[in-house]
């Protein structure tokens, strides 16, 4: 169905990241925002995207921000490092969505939920590091990267899964022997991200813990959200509901926590 | 959210989080439809996988079960759950539960039709009397032999005496389906109360189906608790055994009661083929009779049925079905070698294991599929994920593979505007079984290979 060399051939065809991004994030690193924003307001399509993302209810602004150094002044070093990273991963995105019944709306929308619900557990965390800021950017890659290698096999996939409930990253790891989040690893190392940044989607697949307390701590947070945010309706519509599976024994100690912290009654 | 349908039951998996404003997203109309149209004994809603859930969520599941339940009778709930989330739904619902809850999908397939869940010995506990009662009744009379734990201390001390045990499960209202169970070679089906026009709903003609096609022949009716029948259940009778004459299949009552039944019905049935016998021993224990009535041997076809032109046109949809199943699930490529028209011939039987798959519908027909060992092994291990030599668990995967092929089967000939349905898979430890179902039947034999493994591929009716 998916063989080894299809997987490869796509980690081939990842771009590698583009020449203003990488002097954007640059800049960002050293906090010099002003700067970042003037080189990227030379790609008008991330521009395009950052004006579409922060002005979405979730970031609650009153009026509509349409310049990017009032973008980046705004959301400061950490969530615009964080949301030029989304743009980056959203570059990955196809045209047109087949497996998934999304658009770039409703891609952009879960880019934005995650991303803001993110910066509300690391504030709840207290935790300030910017590349752990940018982590959850990464992980709706996985959703790309199964729309990718499924696309064309989606009659088999039904086929396979009306018989037994297998989620999308069981079948590709026992078909090839690595699974979606090890193919994000190797996105972020491609776009020379943070180690951080893949050690923790890594842990947040939730069925590869870490070693590292912190980074396990963290992934918890991670995976609770990535499902609380799959259980929006328009995303168990789009079919993203179990594209992988939801590992409830593995959040089971931060339940509470979450809940609380995201008011669910 | 689609279902996945094993052993009779249909479920869906939701994941997260479930309320009110989502339940609707994860169950629509449409997947409700598809899984009544799966012709399921049951329908549940796991909750393995989901970490919070409210009434307005688990509300909006129960108008569809209440759907689901008045089109096609199924028993409707939800399974896999802990003692948490079973103490929530009861406490949700006190006196007004008419759903069902298994505490884990296996204890689910207990109460379904299936040739291999069944004769299980089985530990009952529930604090409610009525339901420990109706528990145990279900349960036998899907074949296995319940023993009721008359309190929790009796339970934990006898747990490990049995096979399964089952606690924290409730049976709200039972699909009315006709319980069926497996005595050596004949089925038995358990009928009761008032039969009329609603039998036909009610008995699983897919499972019957599949039995004969699948070489039963003896089909025994439970009728002890039977008050009488109408017209509408006259003619459902008399039509099956006249189909099942076509298989030199017996269909029998036993300790039907015609008190409050015309006379004349028995002998409209007994002129359809019907058999009548006072007690179940009658027959049981009767070896001369069961091997009279066709239940000595698994197949006993005196009518054997040639392979037509309509097979044999749709031939290479089959095999592609077949081999491309393989190999979606190996990874490997299949090569066609040979094929002829012949009696099933497997020169060396030994390390081999087979699995067969009747259709039915425009055109019908079966279709065996001998692997040796290695390569079941290999094709089922993207179902069970790991490498395994328990045969249970291998034959058991191969079932579900074989379901896989049945379902590419039917979608292939459904773009034909060809409809078929499919039976239920059965698989065979040893070729020798296989034989005896499929003994001189012509059909076409056709061997593959994948990777240097013989595969064979037979497809007869």
């Amino acid at each position: 169905m998916i063989t080894k060399e299809q997987v490869n051939s796509f980690i081939e065809k990842i771009p590698p990241e583009p020449k203003v991004l990488n002097e954007t994030f640059a800049l960002l690193r050293v906090g010099e925002l002003l700067k970042a924003a003037k080189v990227a307001e030379n790609d008008l399509a991330l521009k395009a995207y950052l004006k579409n993302i922060v002005n979405k209810p979730i970031y609650g602004f009153k009026n509509e921000v349409s310049d990017i150094s009032q973008i980046f002044g705004i959301l400061g070093v950490s969530l615009s490092q964080q949301n030029v990273y989304n743009y980056m991963i959203s570059l990955l995105s196809p045209k047109k969505w087949t497996l998934f019944k999304l658009n770039s709306h409703l891609f952009y929308e879960l880019q934005a939920n995650l991303s803001k619900k993110w910066q509300i557990i690391l504030e709840h965390l207290n935790i300030e590091n910017k590349e752990i800021y940018a982590a959850v950017s990464l992980l709706p890659a996985s959703i790309i990267v199964t729309e990718a290698l499924f696309n064309q096999k989606i009659d088999d996939v039904n086929l396979l899964r009306s018989t037994k409930a297998l989620d999308y990253n069981t079948i590709l790891v026992r078909l090839c022997g690595i699974d979606l989040f090890d193919i994000c690893e190797q996105i972020a190392k491609k776009w020379e991200m943070d180690e951080n940044i893949y050690k923790i989607v890594q842990a947040a697949s939730g069925v590869k813990p870490s070693d590292d307390e912190k980074i396990n701590m963290l992934a918890k947070w991670m995976h609770l959200l990535l499902f609380y945010e799959l259980s929006n309706p328009h995303f168990i519509e789009a079919g993203l509901n179990d594209f992988v599976d939801f590992q409830v024994d593995y959040i089971s100690d931060i339940y509470d926590e979450f809940s609380s912290l995201m008011e669910i009654e | 959210m689609k279902a996945a349908l094993k052993d009779g039951i249909a479920t869906f998996s939701p994941q997260g989080f479930l309320d009110g404003n989502n339940a609707n997203a994860y169950l629509s109309i449409e997947d409700v439809e598809a899984a009544s149209n799966l012709k399921a004994d049951i329908i549940l809603v796991s909750l393995k996988r989901v970490v919070f859930f409210n009434r307005n969520g688990l509300d909006i599941f129960i108008k569809l079960f209440s759907k689901i339940r008045k089109k096609n009778s199924a028993t409707v709930g939800f399974c896999d759950y802990d003692q948490n989330k079973y103490a929530a739904i009861m406490r949700f619902y006190k006196d007004d539960i008419n759903f069902s809850l298994f505490k884990t999908l296996e204890i689910a397939y207990l109460f379904s039709s299936s040739y291999k869940n069944q004769n299980k010995t089985i530990l009952v506990h529930s604090d409610d009397k009525s339901q420990r009662s109706a528990i145990a009744i279900e349960l036998h009379d899907n074949g296995h032999s319940p023993t009721i734990a008359k309190s929790l201390e009796e339970y934990n001390e006898k747990k490990s005496a049995f096979e399964y045990v089952i606690d924290s499960t409730f049976l709200g209202q039972m699909g009315q389906k006709v319980a069926t169970r497996v005595s050596g070679n004949a089925i038995i089906y358990t009928i009761t109360s008032f039969l009329d026009v609603e039998i036909s709903n009610n008995f699983n003609i897919e499972y019957h189906n599949n039995s004969l096609n699948v070489g039963f022949r003896l089909f025994i009716f439970d009728a002890y608790k039977v008050i009488s029948m109408n017209v509408h259940a006259l003619n459902f009778f008399s039509k099956l055994s006249t189909s099942a004459a076509e298989y030199n299949a017996t269909i029998c009552f036993v300790g039907m009661k015609f008190d409050k039944t015309s006379a004349s019905f028995k002998e409209n049935m007994e002129d359809a083929g019907i058999l009548f016998y006072n007690h179940m021993d009658d027959i049981l224990q009767n070896k001369e009779l069961l091997k009279e009535l066709g239940a000595s041997s698994a197949a006993n076809i005196k009518n054997k049925r040639v392979l037509n032109k309509q097979n044999v046109t749709e031939l290479p949809k089959f095999i592609n079905a077949a081999a491309v199943t393989i190999e979606m699930m190996t990874n490997t490529k299949a090569i066609k070698e040979s094929a002829s028209v012949q009696n099933l011939i497997i020169y060396k039987k030994e390390g081999k294991i087979a699995s067969s798959i009747g259709y039915y519908g425009d055109i019908d027909g079966m279709v065996i599929l001998v692997f040796p060992s290695a390569i079941a092994k290999k094709a089922c291990e993207l179902l069970i994920g790991e490498d395994t030599n328990d045969i249970d668990m291998i034959l058991d995967t191969l079932a579900e593979l074989v379901n896989i092929v049945g379902g590419k089967i039917k979608s292939l000939l459904a773009d034909e505007e060809i409809s078929v349905n499919i039976t239920l898979p059965r698989t065979y430890q040893d070729i020798d079984s296989l034989l005896e179902v499929v003994e001189n039947r012509k059909g076409v034999q056709v061997e593959l290979s994948f990777n240097d493994d013989k595969f064979l591929f037979f497809l007869t009716r």
